[in-house]
């Protein structure tokens, strides 16, 4: 990006801004997905017998410290809460709460915010309410940030290599593999892609466990998204083998395999990350659609898919429409910032 | 044209076959089918489970599986879906119109958008409309299906007390508006883009030094080179509509051939799954023949290159 603005920084001051932007809510996102366990007040499958489908709790301020009360259910069928108000809870930055991983390794206690009180009667903070379970959504949705684009980015990886190998070796092998190869990559590219991963997916049983539901996700990515990538590197591949330098490379005597991964490889890699950074979304969207449908990642591990499905509580989307769909925003946003570093990327 | 067509037919055919063989195969491999949860049964002896598979033909092997249930889908007998107990066939053309109008709702409602937005757009220059056409193309285009069927739902839920007093009119035209968000960025960029790359065309200079009104020169000469790559657009985006129905038709609980799929993978109905695969796959190849078939009548270089 800096080679941008340096190269013709007066035309693309605009389109420049846009991309930082951009970068910005993908940075935002990774640091959600990192530092989840920090971000979040509470585990994400902590139940709250107390408050289930609780709306967002209320934050009064007591001079300048945000303080919240205790909430009694008021209406059990249509979940409705009053405020005890006689005794205050602070809130607090950097609490103890329960015990994450930082990083995967550190072992520690802190986190960003949370009520300071050690009595066993304190309130819980639900910035964005609870869940029928009464777990607080909040922390639900850092975490399902976290699995879902670990899952979107490994699925990315996998299709990349498989489609980057697939579009080499049609782009630099004979006509007659070429035309099998690009035949096949064609008739990918026009399926329906949802169906081919429902169909897919109808192989294998409907209840499956966190971390076998998420590799059957990736390989079923890797076998439906590999084709996009196929295309354009064989594009590409194509466009260069004709050039001096390969043909030189080539009259040197270096082997294919060497032509293809050192000579090759290195002046497409910046075109195809663009590419890749497209299917970053695609492939969150198709485990939001799956997790939604109730064949991707499952209970109770949180993904941004299987928040969704609370939405089909009709009442309960009447009430706290912006809380059931925040798991929608995020992938509006997560979206959209990848298109923001798209379209800049190729004005 | 003759040729065009031959080929296409050819293509169809072949994508299909592929598509079918390794959907069935994956299926197969994978182990596990209706008789599944059966074996799981204790009250239902091995010996009637094999007679099972016997009736279903489960335990021949896997070609030969495929060559049965390919000679049946050809004469139009997809089998009996193992979910619902009726033929897949008609089950599948039953659900399939409602999806069919909804998706012919959607390219609509796209082109109503895309096609006199660029219009008008070329025609008055204006940085404002441009300004506006560029947020419209990328906010559509990255306003997923499923955030907006979601969001389409919230306000049927909000304007009405319960989600069954919305009139399934409104309910169908909300349903077409979040399938053809996508369409909308496709076409829009497509048509405007190839719009104003065909204004700065020789032959556009001869038809305004004619003397030819500015509407008349866009509206008469500029409009159907510029559609061709639209044409391309709209029949390959066949698949992401038939895809991204299965989503819309979920969340705002139409029955149509997407919440069809949904239900026949939760059951694990094959027979139905197959089906539906089949269907969807050869609709995709329609569309795309049908957007190329339509650039040759469009456009007569193409017909003379025989493409």
């Amino acid at each position: 990006m800096n080679e941008q603005l340096s190269k013709d920084g007066f035309t693309k001051r605009r389109t420049d801004r846009v991309a930082v932007f951009g970068w910005l809510v993908i940075g935002l996102f990774a640091l959600f997905a990192v530092f989840a366990g920090f971000l979040a007040p509470y585990d994400h499958s902590a139940q709250s017998r107390f408050e289930p489908s609780a709306p967002a709790t209320t934050i009064h301020f007591s001079g300048l410290t945000p303080i919240i009360y205790l909430r009694r259910v008021e209406d059990p069928l249509r979940r409705t809460y009053t405020e005890d108000t006689s005794v205050a809870f602070p809130v607090g930055l950097f609490v103890r709460g329960y015990s994450y991983k930082l990083l995967g390794i550190a072992e520690t206690d802190v986190h960003l915010f949370g009520v300071k009180s050690t009595s066993g009667i304190a309130p819980r903070i639900n910035l964005l309410g609870t869940d029928q379970l009464g777990r607080d959504r909040f922390s639900r949705l850092l975490y399902a940030v976290r699995f879902s684009l670990i899952v979107a980015l490994l699925g990315v990886l996998v299709a990349c290599v498989v489609g980057i190998s697939i579009g080499g070796v049609s782009g630099y092998a004979g006509r007659l593999v070429d035309t099998f190869l690009m035949g096949v990559t064609d008739a990918m590219l026009a399926l329906p892609t949802l169906i081919l991963i429902l169909g897919v997916r109808a192989a294998f049983p409907l209840e499956l466990p966190m971390t076998r539901a998420a590799v059957l996700l990736l390989l079923i990515f890797a076998l439906t998204g590999w084709a996009e990538m196929a295309r354009l590197t064989r594009g590409l591949v194509l466009s260069l083998r004709r050039r001096e330098f390969v043909v030189a490379a080539v009259a040197l005597g270096v082997s294919q395999t060497r032509v293809l991964f050192r000579h090759i490889l290195p002046n497409i890699l910046p075109s195809l990350r663009t590419r890749a950074l497209l299917l970053l979304p695609t492939f969150l969207l198709a485990e939001v659609a799956l997790s939604y449908l109730g064949v991707g990642l499952q209970e109770p591990e949180p993904s941004l898919g299987n928040m969704l499905t609370a939405a089909s509580d009709l009442d309960q989307l009447r009430m706290q429409p912006f809380s059931i769909l925040s798991p929608a925003l995020a992938v509006f946003l997560f979206t959209l910032g990848v298109r923001l570093i798209d379209r800049s990327e190729r004005a | 044209m003759i040729n065009l067509l031959l080929r296409k037919c050819l293509q169809g055919l072949m994508m299909v076959l592929i598509v079918s063989a390794v959907t069935f195969a994956l299926l197969s491999f994978a182990g596990g089918d209706a008789l599944t949860e059966l074996r799981d049964n204790p009250q239902i002896s091995k010996v009637a489970i094999e007679r099972l598979r016997g009736v279903y033909g489960l335990d021949q092997p896997l070609p030969v599986r495929y060559f049965r249930w390919l000679s049946g889908a050809v004469t139009g007998d997809l089998g009996e879906s193992t979910y619902f107990r009726v033929p897949v066939s008609g089950l599948v053309w039953a659900r399939s119109l409602s999806t069919f109008l909804l998706g012919t709702a959607a390219f609509a409602i796209a082109l109503t958008f895309a096609v006199p937005l660029s219009l008008v757009g070329v025609r008055y220059k204006s940085t404002t409309i441009a300004a506006f056409i560029d947020l419209l193309i990328l906010l559509t285009a990255s306003t997923p299906r499923i955030v907006l069927a979601l969001v389409a739902l919230a306000i049927s839920v909000q304007l009405t007390a319960s989600a069954t007093d919305m009139s399934s009119a409104v309910l169908f035209w909300l349903a077409a508006l979040a399938l053809s968000a996508p369409l909308i960025s496709a076409f829009l960029a497509q048509f405007y883009g190839e719009l104003q790359r065909t204004m700065r065309e020789d032959f556009i200079k001869l038809a305004r030094a004619k003397g030819l009104s500015e509407s008349a020169v866009i509206l008469r000469h500029a409009v159907r080179p510029a559609l061709n790559p639209v044409l391309t657009i709209a029949g390959l985006s066949f698949g992401g509509v038939l895809g991204g129905s299965v989503i819309v038709e979920s969340v705002l609980g139409r029955q149509g051939l997407g919440t069809l799929m949904v239900s026949a993978v939760r059951a694990r109905d094959l027979p139905l799954v197959m089906g539906i695969v089949l269907f969807t796959s050869t609709a995709v190849w329609l569309g795309n023949a049908i957007g190329e078939l339509l650039q040759a009548v469009n456009d007569k270089r193409i017909r003379d290159l025989g493409l």
